[in-house]
């Protein structure tokens, strides 16, 4: 079982890393084709998982990851008590900025079982921002792409002066006290 | 959540101090690359800045919308409540006076309506006593209580005037003023008994039970 570390390895040229882990594994693949499918300048790694602890065989195989995204359905509580449970495997250093929530299927608010206050207050508690989308529409989810993407380029350090640690206070909804 | 806000703050001061201690590199001497540079920076500000502005203008406009809809329905529910309060405390006057007042009059009102069908009924039966037990002739100089000119009438309503009247005490004496063939027939039907030990006297009986 390894912990996920932010740092112990050496980043490699040009390129960077995203690891997406949720339960639903059709809506991974979407995502990551449509941020595949976005215009960039440098390479990506676009890894998938159903939870964590990543399988310690593979770890000398695998680079550096920049950015860990969990995917949270408001429509199952599984998701996010497995979104729950792999984050205790992360390194502490991940939640300065490398981390975020994606939240869907709050489109139908009868059928979610998920509360919302419980989804804010896992935002509030690692200091993670909490992005909404819904990836069953096309639109969204480029847009979400392209967030995502953005903030892969600043937690990789592509973009000079602006760091990771930035989100968590540059990303608070306006609705949040 | 302490221990990453600790983390979060050493983190954040690292980077204060990195950027603290670095100064703004020269890009190039050449004034016209730096002059088309900055020309290119400055486009490049004047385009988000116009994107934000559009925002937050947008943004803006909803809040308002959102706010005068908010505030029109607080007026009508304002409104609700006042007349609910007004239509409340009419109720709550009329309530209190009633309780007072409304019960004595219910009272008193029931007592005289008591009071009058007693009055009618007393009248009743003594039209029908008078129609059906006519004084014998000979006796007319009996004393009459009652408005029932009858001598059988006024053994009655004596009778049922003393069971109301005295409830410890419901014996009448039977004297010469009562024709005896009426007192024989309240005794036959069982409308009036004899007292145990004294002849002379009776009372009424509830026979209708």
């Amino acid at each position: 079982m390894s912990l996920v570390r932010p740092f112990d390895k050496l980043p490699t040229l040009n390129s960077a890393a995203i690891l997406l882990v949720g339960t639903d594994e059709r809506r991974q693949q979407q995502l990551a084709e449509a941020i595949l499918k976005e215009k960039k300048n440098f390479k990506i790694n676009i890894h998938v998982a159903t939870s964590l602890p990543l399988p310690a065989e593979r770890d000398h195989v695998r680079p550096r990851i920049d950015l860990i995204a969990f995917m949270i359905n408001m429509q199952s509580k599984h998701s996010l008590r497995n979104v729950e449970a792999s984050l205790s495997h992360i390194d502490a250093n991940f939640f300065l900025g490398k981390v975020c929530f994606l939240i869907t299927g709050v489109g139908r608010m009868n059928h979610c079982s998920v509360e919302m206050n419980a989804v804010r207050k896992l935002g509030n508690l690692y200091c993670s921002p909490v992005l909404f989308c819904e990836l069953d529409s096309e639109g969204i989810r480029v847009a979400t792409a392209q967030r995502l993407l953005r903030m892969l380029q600043i937690c990789a350090g592509h973009v000079p002066g602006v760091s990771a640690l930035f989100f968590s206070s540059l990303m608070k909804s306006s609705i949040d006290e | 959540m302490l221990s990453l806000l600790t983390m979060r703050v050493k983190a954040l001061t690292a980077e204060y101090n990195q950027w603290q201690k670095r100064s703004p590199e020269i890009i190039s001497t050449n004034p016209d690359v730096l002059v088309a540079l900055g020309k290119e920076e400055l486009q490049k500000v004047d385009h988000d800045l116009e994107m934000v502005l559009s925002t937050v203008q947008s943004k803006n406009k909803k809040l308002k919308e959102d706010v005068k809809r908010e505030q029109q329905w607080l007026d009508e529910q304002q409104q609700l409540v006042d007349a609910l309060d007004v239509t409340h405390e009419e109720m709550k006057n009329q309530v209190v006076q009633f309780s007072e007042k409304r019960a004595l009059q219910e009272m008193k009102s029931k007592m005289l309506k008591i009071r009058a069908y007693k009055e009618e009924l007393l009248s009743a039966l003594g039209e029908f006593l008078e129609e059906h037990f006519p004084l014998p002739e000979e006796d007319e100089s009996a004393k009459k209580k009652k408005k029932s000119p009858a001598e059988e009438p006024t053994v009655q309503l004596r009778l049922i005037n003393r069971l109301m009247s005295t409830p410890h005490e419901p014996y009448l004496t039977i004297n010469d003023s009562f024709w005896p063939p009426y007192v024989e027939l309240l005794l036959r039907y069982g409308i009036a008994l004899r007292h145990a030990e004294d002849p002379s006297r009776i009372r009424l009986e509830a026979f209708h039970q």
